[in-house]
């Protein structure tokens, strides 16, 4: 009988088929309340990092930028009050539950125009080539089965001369702080997510999959290999979170 | 190669110290809590949308990026991005011009310098300054309007009676100083002594040229009977 491939879910391995499906159940899970428990658990420094990716980005009015596992669309938001009417602006996620959460979040705060709304696997993404100004992905990439075709994805809709970040949770740079930060992931995150969501089991997945997570320079490395060039990233709160940046040229 | 904390795009060197994100953002709240408002205000700011606008806080080395949208201004340090408009300016001076109905003197005196598109600078700072906040209808969202109203009578009497006292003080100081302690002049005598000065200035001035005048002549006397 062949060995069945297969990939990790959190500390667990699992078919790679079985991957998306699992993620999908987690963000089902905490679609409704995605937005508080974000704030929850970073203390509201999320958004500090959102605004670190923006800045880094670089965006000018009227580009067009793919904002990839946009969940509630907090980069998105913002891409499009700065490319304006005459830019563009696409928030993707694979999750459907998140999508919409996003786009009725976008609604109700009058942002339309600009935006559009695409249900994609950010493996296989539904754009042409050369296409995205800045591609973006704020806490996905971890949640992805297959990193380095995702990663190959965001460089080939990009335009020559475009840049792709890649926000993500990432590997404390100090020992001292590393303890501490898995005291507070394993013990604290999963109370949190019971109390707010009534679901320890995803936020238990929510910091095993961070440790599973590339550290920085493989990721730097992935970002190469996909092509990307003056690779570099930043780290952010003594490195729980690290921000990517490539160019294709 | 990485960055620890302090992404440093676009940023000079030169520029000093990066304003903290957390300062950043509060400063990002509380500006658009401050234009919402004034919802006709905030409508002065349509010609600047998108444009990255870039300040330069001389003194301080800080810098702080401008991007208005409809929905907010965005406020960053450094915004890895060509900026279409840098204002350089000590913060008094940069303060006076985006407050102050009018900017001509700051900009002509140099305390205030524009590189870039000027157009998206003025726009700004004109939106900034036309600002007009009612803090009464602000007030009675809250407590509801006889309450709001009733506030805002008792602040507009308190104003007047500030405005007459302070009035009052000061007639009272300019008597008590000039008429009973003689430790200034009253206005006529000040008036009457500039008037004595500029006479003695022309006198002065008249005598002078006569002078010149006549020593001209002397020494043409003097050349004709060499």
């Amino acid at each position: 009988m062949a060995e069945q491939e297969t990939t990790h879910f959190g500390y667990q391995q699992v078919p790679v088929e079985e991957k998306a499906v699992r993620v999908r159940e987690v963000f089902d899970s905490v679609a409704s309340r995605y937005d508080l428990m974000n704030d929850l658990m970073s203390l509201g420094i999320h958004r500090l990092w959102k605004r670190h990716a923006i800045a880094l980005a670089g965006v000018r009015r009227g580009q067009r930028v793919l904002d990839l596992a946009s969940g509630t669309g907090d980069l998105a938001a913002r891409f499009a009050g700065i490319v304006g009417p005459t830019g563009q602006v696409v928030m993707s996620d694979i999750n459907e539950a998140m999508l919409s959460r996003g786009r009725e979040r976008q609604l109700d705060q009058g942002r339309v125009g600009n935006l559009n709304y695409a249900l994609a696997n950010a493996e296989r993404l539904p754009f042409v080539g050369e296409h995205f100004d800045c591609v973006t992905i704020g806490f996905g990439l971890r949640n992805v089965t297959h990193k380095e075709w995702a990663i190959a994805e965001m460089y080939r809709v990009l335009r020559p001369g475009g840049r792709a970040l890649i926000l993500e949770f990432s590997h404390p740079t100090s020992k001292a702080f590393s303890r501490v930060y898995d005291l507070y992931s394993f013990n604290v995150l999963p109370i949190l997510g019971r109390l707010v969501t009534n679901d320890a089991e995803s936020y238990r997945y929510l910091a095993e999959s961070i440790r599973m997570h590339p550290d920085q320079e493989s990721l730097r490395t992935m970002m190469e290999g996909a092509g990307f060039e003056r690779c570099t990233y930043f780290n952010l709160t003594g490195g729980v979170v690290a921000i990517h940046r490539g160019y294709k040229l | 190669m990485s960055d620890d904390e302090t992404p440093d795009q676009g940023r000079d060197p030169a520029a000093g110290f990066a304003i903290p994100a957390g300062l950043l953002a509060t400063i990002e709240a509380a500006l658009n809590q401050y234009i919402a408002l004034d919802p006709e205000g905030a409508r002065a700011f349509a010609p600047t949308y998108g444009h990255i606008i870039c300040i330069d806080i001389e003194g301080l080395g800080a810098r702080l990026t401008l991007i208005p949208g409809p929905d907010r201004v965005q406020v960053f340090g450094a915004y890895d991005a060509t900026p279409d408009c840098l204002i350089r300016g000590a913060p008094l001076a940069l303060l006076r011009m985006m407050t102050a109905g009018r900017k001509q003197s700051q900009l002509s005196s140099g305390a205030v310098r524009i590189e870039g598109d000027a157009a998206v600078a003025q726009a700004l700072s004109d939106a900034l300054a036309g600002l007009d906040v009612d803090w009464e209808e602000q007030l009675a969202r809250v407590l509801g309007d006889p309450i709001a109203n009733q506030i805002g009578r008792a602040v507009r009497a308190a104003g007047d009676w500030g405005g007459r006292t302070r009035e009052t003080a000061r007639a009272n100081l300019k008597e008590y100083l000039e008429e009973e302690s003689r430790l200034l002049p009253t206005r006529y005598e000040v008036d009457e002594f500039l008037r004595q000065v500029d006479t003695l200035r022309d006198d002065v001035e008249r005598l002078a040229a006569r002078i010149a005048r006549l020593a001209a002549h002397a020494d043409a006397e003097r050349g004709s009977l060499r």
